[in-house]
């Protein structure tokens, strides 16, 4: 009886000491952050850390397991295992460092003046480590036209980001637009350009070889210069038919040499922009 | 006497050929399923904001995202970080290259068994550059340290993923377990 007494104490001890050791991860790790994992294990064995972008292995013998900071820099699931006689594993989320990174999408680089909402940006929260800050965070969005007072709006992220729409200024130039979230900002700048032309009109003068048809100078409705190279088109119809010519804006103007012979109109567009008509040989 | 012990026999070699059929069909889907198919990934874009996400960016999306986990599936079992260029981009694919890294200094070899992603689109940006994606991902993780399995598990994972538009597909640029997303 006392021999059975016996084995059945010294099974129940080796079951007891068989068992995995039990992995305890704190409640709250932060990126960057050391910390320490209380293992109930006694004896020697390979501790084992997997994360997102770190593994880490190492012989321990027994008691609290150190986590370095340079362990446990991206946020995420981690997996902890302890492995003696058998392996025992326990996952712990290392949540993101506080906000030290932003990044800003703006769009377009270039946007037509007085245009409604045309204008995004999009503004990314990142811890030091380049994780993605998930907790919601206000962003302050500001936009510095060339001319005028700042223009600033806050808005809360959700799961890391926050974004604004914009309408552009009335007047061309560029316009700062910046994201910041306590000390760090960044700064994209828009190049706002003159919208379609408007009030698009052109005159005739004679020449040596028919006549010179030139726009006035070619601006938006806001009063903008509409830029270089900005395509305007003539159209001639007379006996001989519709002749259309394309001529780049040179210096805020657009010219060409027509030959006329009788009664013609000419006419003028840009884009889908229509200006006046001359009617030559006749009235004007 | 005999012809029953014949009987027997016979019918034990039958059924342990049927037995063997079984397995090498077992083996050679598992081979299949391993090597050619792309994981299943289901898209949800009803709730998604600013900007509604056109069907044709859905599609892409989807073939985008099921082409990622293959190659990342593959780069981490082959230790190959190469295989990360197609899908991935900025902080995902160095976290990626760095734990491919790690792999093969530590002997350890995560593989991922990969059963399906259920995926919400919760931020597409207003030009279209960036889209945040949640991922209810089912997942079998088992970890080896060289021929040990130290670790094995099976069950869903949340991932937080941004993705960006690269020349002619979306690239995976953030990818991160998550406890929870809101929506």
């Amino acid at each position: 009886m006392r021999t059975r007494l016996t084995t059945l104490l010294a099974f129940f001890l080796f079951v007891a000491l068989a068992q995995a050791a039990e992995l305890r991860p704190p409640a709250q790790a932060t990126a960057g952050t050391p910390f320490s994992i209380a293992s109930s294990g006694a004896g020697e064995g390979t501790f084992y850390l997997i994360g997102p972008a770190q593994i880490s292995k190492r012989k321990m013998n027994g008691g609290e397991i150190a986590v370095q900071g340079d362990e446990v820099e991206q946020s995420g699931t981690y997996t902890a295992i302890l492995c003696a006689e058998q392996c025992t594993s326990v996952h712990f989320y290392v949540r993101p460092a506080r906000p030290s990174r932003l990044s800003l999408l703006v769009h377009p680089s270039r946007v037509p003046v007085a245009a409604s909402n045309a204008i995004s940006a999009v503004a990314f929260v990142f811890d030091w480590f380049h994780n993605l800050v998930l907790s919601p965070q206000k962003v302050d969005f500001k936009v510095v036209p060339p001319e005028g007072a700042a223009i600033s709006q806050s808005k809360t992220t959700a799961n890391g980001a926050a974004w604004i729409r914009l309408t552009s200024a009335r007047k061309g130039g560029p316009a700062k637009v910046g994201a910041s979230i306590g000390d760090v900002a960044e700064i994209r700048v828009v190049q706002q350009v003159a919208s379609d032309a408007c009030n698009l009109r052109i005159k005739a003068i004679p020449g040596p070889n028919g006549i010179s048809v030139e726009t006035d100078p070619v601006r938006d409705c806001s009063g903008n210069f509409v830029p270089d190279g900005t395509v305007v088109s003539f159209t001639k119809t007379d006996s001989s038919g519709k002749t259309t010519v394309d001529a780049p804006i040179k210096r805020g103007v657009a010219r060409v040499e027509m030959a006329v012979s009788g009664p013609a109109r000419i006419s003028v567009a840009s884009g889908v922009v229509n200006g006046n008509e001359l009617s030559l040989g006749g009235a004007r | 006497m005999r012809k029953l012990a014949m009987t027997i026999l016979r019918r034990l070699i039958l059924l342990l050929a049927a037995g063997l059929v079984i397995v090498c069909f077992s083996f050679l889907q598992s081979q299949i399923h391993a090597a050619g198919s792309l994981p299943q990934v289901e898209l949800n874009a009803d709730n998604v904001g600013p900007r509604g996400i056109e069907e044709l960016t859905s599609k892409t999306i989807t073939r985008d995202y099921a082409n990622a986990w293959k190659t990342m599936a593959e780069a981490l079992d082959k230790n190959r970080p190469d295989l990360l260029d197609g899908y991935f981009t900025g902080f995902a694919k160095d976290k990626l290259a760095q734990l491919i890294a790690q792999q093969k200094q530590t002997g350890i070899r995560i593989k991922y068994d990969d059963r399906g992603h259920k995926v919400d689109a919760l931020f597409y940006s207003p030009s279209g550059d960036a889209m945040q994606l949640r991922d209810r991902a089912q997942l079998g993780i088992e970890i080896r340290d060289g021929g040990k399995v130290i670790h094995n598990e099976q069950g869903p994972v949340q991932y937080l993923v941004l993705m960006t538009p690269g020349a002619d597909r979306w690239l995976v640029r953030d990818l991160v377990t998550t406890p929870e997303v809101k929506p």
